[in-house]
């Protein structure tokens, strides 16, 4: 636990001591702020469901941004050589490193919590559905972050790993409009299980299912653990 | 007592390559060896073998007893190791850097800033512990990644090149604090500055593409060199009679005497074993019947015997 917390610490001194993530996280809370005014002042409905949907894209667009140093920047900076020698276990520094960046995440959705308070001013919004979309907003960042980090263990360069990251996200993120190709049966059903935007669409509306739970932390759990497989087979 | 390092026909192959051949050697408490070799020889590689960074393809590494293979964590956590270009985290500070890695090496919490003055003192950082790392100078990285191994007191020192990009003074500095090291620790330190190795080291061994040619103390690598046991002389004097009565001097194994372009000077080489003295029997011999003009006991650097052991088995392979 102490080299885990310590690995952890570093990352955040690490992430707080580069430009990268307060550009991320400018960009995100600058894009949410737009489209929260856009479907407040023009389409007038006093709700975040629109604006949650927008949100996901951009965290899975961005989130490969915060993911990308985590291990590209070990290799690239020599210092994988010293997490290796170190006595660290693999799952210690895999989860102190997702831990720092989930903490950034966090910091990031926070910060676009703020649209709530005019929503309340101004209106009666739903607690229940906003609180369930923001839930849907986090399992969906822990999934996108996990597999970041897992592409960012399998290149030298941070640039490349993000955009491995953003592919395969969006990739998985618009699968589910494959569906609308396939004929009915149990491939279809597969692929609609494997969209992150259909599990995400159903926290929007309020709707909190333990299968859609289940899945991000099921692709949270297999990045990770390919992830730490991947640092002791390197040795 | 095991010994702090062991390797037994340690191994490395990437696919059908074959890096590191059969390496056998060790190390003990309280001794600092040398690591010498061309680059390209496989010291680096050798050296990650016992850190740890990549593991044997076959044979064992054992560090303070613990094998590499299968009690990893228990050795790493006895290993101090500095890679060849030091392990900084650009963006930290010198002593978030340090305070990292002492917690990782298990120092207690309590004692983290007291051990960090302590390996910041021995390698003169006191200047530096606030700054950012990418601000610093050559010499002051290489000082932060030396200050890293020696975090937490470990039994065993792993230095792959420590006093590159060092100053002259700041070498010295730094001979000091491995010296003083190895007299508690294991300490293995790869260099190519022969100079450091007969300065510092109690033993040297010596590799060449992969294998290991010869461990043994600098002293008697130097006595092992054929050039060690050479005096050369040039005199004034008829070439039979020199030849003969240099042969008569006691030790004296060998002798080769080449006329200098056309004159009656020789140009003498003499083979003789590794006692004190005998170029003074060489010259009195000589000088009670000729001119000696003269007279030179060839004292070879640990570079030419470097150079004998790698050309011979080239040669050989």
């Amino acid at each position: 636990m102490r080299n885990l917390l310590a690995v952890y610490h570093k990352e955040l001194l690490s992430y707080f001591r580069t430009p990268i993530a307060y550009f991320v996280v400018a960009v995100f809370l600058l894009g949410t702020g737009y489209f929260f005014l856009y479907n407040v002042f023009n389409q007038g409905s006093a709700n975040l469901d629109t604006t949650l949907q927008s949100m996901g894209v951009l965290l899975v667009t961005l989130s490969p941004f915060i993911s990308m140093r985590l291990f590209a920047a070990e290799y690239s900076g020599r210092t994988m050589e010293l997490l290796t020698t170190l006595p660290l276990l693999p799952w210690q520094v895999v989860l102190g490193k997702f831990l720092g960046a989930v903490t950034i995440f966090l910091l990031m959705t926070l910060g676009s919590m703020i649209n709530i308070v005019p929503l309340y001013l101004y209106g009666n919004p739903e607690m229940s559905t906003i609180f369930a979309g923001y839930l849907g907003f986090f399992l969906l960042g822990l999934a996108c972050l996990a597999v970041g980090q897992f592409f960012s263990v399998l290149t030298q360069n941070q640039i490349v790993a993000a955009l491995i990251t953003v592919a395969v996200l969006l990739a998985f993120w618009f699968i589910g409009h494959v569906r609308a190709f396939m004929p009915p049966g149990a491939l279809q059903e597969i692929v609609g299980y494997l969209s992150f935007a259909l599990h995400y669409g159903g926290f929007i509306q309020g709707l909190v299912r333990s299968e859609a739970i289940a899945f991000y932390l099921l692709v949270c759990a297999v990045a990770l653990t390919l992830n730490a497989n991947y640092l002791q087979w390197r040795r | 007592m095991s010994a702090a390092i062991a390797l037994e026909s340690a191994s490395k192959r990437y696919g059908s390559k074959t890096i590191i051949h059969d390496v056998s050697f060790s190390v003990e408490k309280g001794e600092i060896v040398g690591f010498l070799g061309p680059n390209g020889a496989g010291k680096t590689t050798t050296m990650r073998m016992i850190a740890g960074f990549t593991t044997a393809s076959s044979g064992t590494v054992r560090v303070a007893g613990y094998d590499m293979a299968t009690q990893n964590d228990e050795a790493a956590r006895r290993l101090g190791y500095l890679p060849e270009q030091p392990p900084l985290y650009d963006v930290l500070h010198v002593s978030q850097y340090l305070a990292f890695v002492a917690k990782v090496r298990g120092v207690a919490k309590a004692d983290i800033p007291r051990e960090i003055e302590r390996v910041g003192n021995a390698c003169r950082l006191e200047a530096v512990m606030t700054r950012e790392i990418y601000k610093l100078s050559k010499g002051y990285r290489q000082r932060v990644g030396l200050a890293q191994a020696l975090l937490g007191d470990p039994e065993v020192l792993l230095l792959d090149e420590p006093t590159a990009g060092l100053d002259p003074g700041q070498i010295q500095e730094t001979r000091e604090v491995i010296r003083a090291f190895g007299e508690r620790h294991a300490v293995l330190l790869s260099t190519h500055i022969l100079p450091e190795v007969t300065m510092i080291c109690r033993r040297v061994a010596i590799i060449s593409n992969g294998r290991l040619l010869a461990v043994d103390s600098p002293a008697n690598l130097q006595k092992a060199s054929e050039q060690t046991n050479r005096v050369v002389l040039q005199a004034n004097a008829p070439a039979e009679a020199l030849t003969a009565a240099l042969r008569d001097v006691d030790g004296v194994t060998e002798v080769r005497a080449t006329p200098i372009s056309g004159g009656s000077v020789l140009h003498v080489e003499c083979q003789v074993d590794a006692r004190d003295g005998i170029e003074a029997a060489i010259a009195r011999t000589v000088a009670a019947r000729w001119d000696l003009h003269r007279l030179e006991r060839m004292q070879p650097t640990l570079e030419n015997v470097f150079l004998n052991y790698v050309s011979a088995r080239g040669a050989a392979a």
